[in-house]
């Protein structure tokens, strides 16, 4: 219990101390503001400079969003017993920063709880010094599978990871499409060849007939060594098959290229690929553009703006940032938000705010149900989210449309 | 038409066949760049991969200040194929011309080690599609196609012949036969050949060597140039599009016999045509493990290639 007092104390001091501007009669306006809310850290770690600073930025704002929001009394959480202050690691995304940014936020005992690690590197770095503090992070985008089992109490993510989505797709494709005979092509790259292998895996046992083939990516697109003369080739062993749906597990740029090909010989099935093609660039990157039409891109990912909360926070997001929001902005948002609700929860008891502890923090996740704007999060207990949680996407009159999940 | 029972049967013969024939002449378009180069100064052009690209952005941009945004239609509308086919030999001679003056006649003046003609190659070749993807952006564009190009041509066994193949291979066989005709017709040819026989005593006998060498770059460029606009026209055209046919084409000349001009287009065709093949059977990670297999069997038991080396010795 007096360990307790004092880990709440200390917040509550450091809070007082900020609040009094650091002055010289500081420590008599910490007793006077000592009635006034305590204050936590809702600390963000991701990139912030760097390669991936874009992908970071669409999360920092987020959570800073989160926290502006929570602060006003505005948001749906209402008047809340506590104050929030941001603050923010930039770990450029690397394994090799973010340990030393985990050892900054742990010893930072005002911290509450973290958004990120945003990166599976640099999540599976930070995370053993994260976890040997009780010290709760809700990663918005880290999807490696391995992430979780490494037994850590205090690992969650608000997004499925990457061994969810290609079963969820082949589920989808046989048990909702009704589509039985199938075409898996994988680009014979590390990302391609998993997802590829994990949908023609789960595509069998819902009782598809399954015909595998390797196309491997070409040096036009980002990994590839293979000549994109091969596609035509490549499109007339498809037709001869003749497949209800094919599957790719690869990226976008290739794929733009295999659908020129099989446009042109002559293919009238389907087509599904996952997050690596579930890009806007899929479109412009097809020749002719309109042989995307309809294809499906399926990610864990959310697009936001079809309710009126999804404006709201876009509408706020962007008067922050500058920008709109982008891939992770919602699942970050979402991050914050759960772990701001977990926060109200615990000071709605007999100790009041004294309750909020990192342990605690980290406890209340575990059984948390919070509706989200991408989707309800509750986790199990290694920390990952809930069911399936992908999304499917279609191609539409040259724009990618949410159908919703699958 | 009549079609034999076991076309019929296996029709996905055709489309890999004619497919890997366009591919070839692709392929033998661009192998005479390098196999003119090496006749002339008996070194391999390591950047000529970069004038196909240019032969590419060359088509591309003309064609976008032709056609606009507009897609033609009618069958007339292939006369703005001739447009980017002749504004992509232009850029690629332009490019090999250039490439000639900067990279290789001041080596050659100085009577430089074969071995630094070959770094000033790479350097050049690093150096021109660097530039290009920091100019002209890092994703695929697509070549305006007119409606009479997109589709297929005619239908053989059941299978659609795509019309940009036929215009490939329409394109490739015009442009090979006046390749040839020069070489073994005109004046010039026949310095060419002179040269490429015995350079010293060809500029006895008269012949301007940095003239006709530089004009050899340039008949390399021009092929290479509309080659690159024809694989743009199907595959798109980003500042890497020369490195793998390139590479391919240097081995169809190599396979063809280096040097040879009959026999960079015979490479072509062959190493299009050894590539495809297997698709019949295998995925298409096999496709170079089987295309290079047999080159390497085939330059086992013919290593000056199929028609031997040398330019302007009969094979």
């Amino acid at each position: 219990m007096r360990q307790l007092l004092i880990k709440a104390a200390v917040p509550l001091v450091v809070g007082a101390l900020v609040l009094a501007g650091l002055s010289g009669a500081a420590f008599a306006n910490a007793k006077h503001q000592a009635t006034a809310k305590p204050t936590f850290d809702l600390a963000y770690e991701g990139p912030l400079s760097g390669g991936n600073a874009q992908l970071g930025l669409n999360m920092a704002y987020a959570v800073q969003y989160a926290i502006s929001q929570a602060n006003s009394g505005k948001s749906a959480f209402g008047n809340l017993p506590f104050k929030l202050t941001y603050i923010a690691k930039d770990d450029q995304g690397s394994a090799t920063l973010s340990p030393t940014d985990a050892q900054e936020l742990v010893s930072n005992k005002s911290v509450i709880a973290v958004v990120g690690p945003a990166f599976s590197g640099a999540t599976k770095a930070a995370e053993p010094t994260f976890s040997a503090n009780h010290l709760a992070t809700v990663s918005p985008s880290a999807t490696l599978p391995a992430l979780a089992s490494f037994g850590w109490k205090n690992f969650f993510r608000v997004v499925a990871d990457d061994g969810v989505q290609g079963p969820a797709d082949a589920n989808y494709v046989v048990n909702t499409l009704k589509l039985k005979k199938l075409y898996v092509v994988d680009d014979a790259g590390t990302y391609g060849v998993g997802l590829a292998g994990a949908f023609a895996g789960q595509a069998k046992k819902d009782g598809a007939k399954v015909t595998t083939n390797s196309f491997p990516g070409t040096t036009q697109c980002s990994d590839g060594t293979a000549s994109p003369t091969q596609y035509p080739d490549d499109a007339a062993t498809v037709v001869s098959a003749n497949p209800q749906m094919v599957f790719y597990g690869g990226y976008y740029c290739d794929l733009g290229l295999l659908l020129g090909a099989l446009h042109k010989a002559g293919y009238k099935g389907k087509v599904m690929s996952g997050d690596g093609s579930d890009s806007i660039s899929l479109i412009a990157g097809t020749n002719p553009t309109s042989a995307a039409s309809g294809v499906y891109a399926t990610c864990a990912c959310a697009v936001i703006g079809k309710s009126a909360a999804d404006n709201t926070f876009a509408a706020g997001f962007k008067k922050i940032a500058k920008f709109a929001p982008a891939i992770y902005s919602a699942e970050a948002f979402d991050a914050a938000n759960t772990i701001i609700s977990e926060m109200k929860l615990l000071s709605s008891g007999k100790t009041g705010t004294m309750a909020i502890t990192r342990a605690a923090v980290v406890a209340g996740l575990h059984k948390i149900t919070y509706v989200g704007l991408t989707k309800t999060i509750s986790f199990t207990s290694n920390g990952n989210i809930k069911g399936n949680a992908i999304y499917v996407n279609q191609v539409q009159h040259g724009t990618l449309v949410q159908l919703g999940l699958e | 038409m009549h079609c034999p029972a076991f076309i019929a049967h296996n029709n996905i013969w055709v489309s890999l066949v004619v497919g890997g024939l366009a591919n070839g002449f692709l392929y033998a378009l661009i192998a005479l760049g390098y196999t003119l180069v090496y006749g002339v100064l008996r070194l391999i052009n390591f950047a000529h991969s970069e004038v196909v690209m240019a032969g590419g952005f060359g088509g591309l941009f003309a064609m976008r200040a032709v056609l606009g945004t507009s897609t033609p239609a009618g069958f007339w509308a292939i006369g703005f194929m001739l447009v980017g086919i002749v504004a992509g030999a232009l850029a690629g001679g332009a490019t090999a011309f250039v490439l000639e003056r900067v990279a290789y006649r001041p080596l050659r003046k100085r009577n430089a080690p074969r071995l630094t003609y070959l770094i000033s190659a790479i350097g050049a070749s690093f150096f021109l599609y660097n530039i290009a993807g920091k100019e002209f952006g890092r994703y695929t564009a697509f070549i305006q196609t007119p409606t009479v190009i997109q589709g297929n041509a005619f239908s053989l066994c059941g299978v659609g012949v795509q019309s940009d193949w036929i215009l490939t291979m329409v394109t490739a066989l015009v442009l090979l036969l006046v390749l040839d005709t020069v070489v073994n017709r005109t004046k010039l040819g026949k310095g060419i050949r002179a040269v490429a026989q015995d350079a010293e005593t060809a500029s006895l006998m008269g012949v301007h060597i940095d003239r006709t060498i530089a004009l050899t770059f340039v008949l390399g460029g021009l092929m290479g140039g509309a080659a690159g606009f024809l694989f743009g026209l199907q595959f798109g055209v980003i500042y890497t599009m020369g490195f793998v046919p390139g590479l391919k084409a240097f081995t169809a000349a190599v396979l063809g016999g280096i040097g040879n001009i009959r026999g960079a287009m015979i490479g072509g065709l062959l190493l299009g045509v050894f590539e495809s093949i297997p698709l019949r059977w295998m995925s298409a990670e096999w496709q170079d493990v089987v295309a290079f297999g047999v080159l390497v069997m085939l330059l086992l038991f013919r290593p000056t290639g199929i028609l031997g080396e040398r330019l302007g010795r009969e094979a």
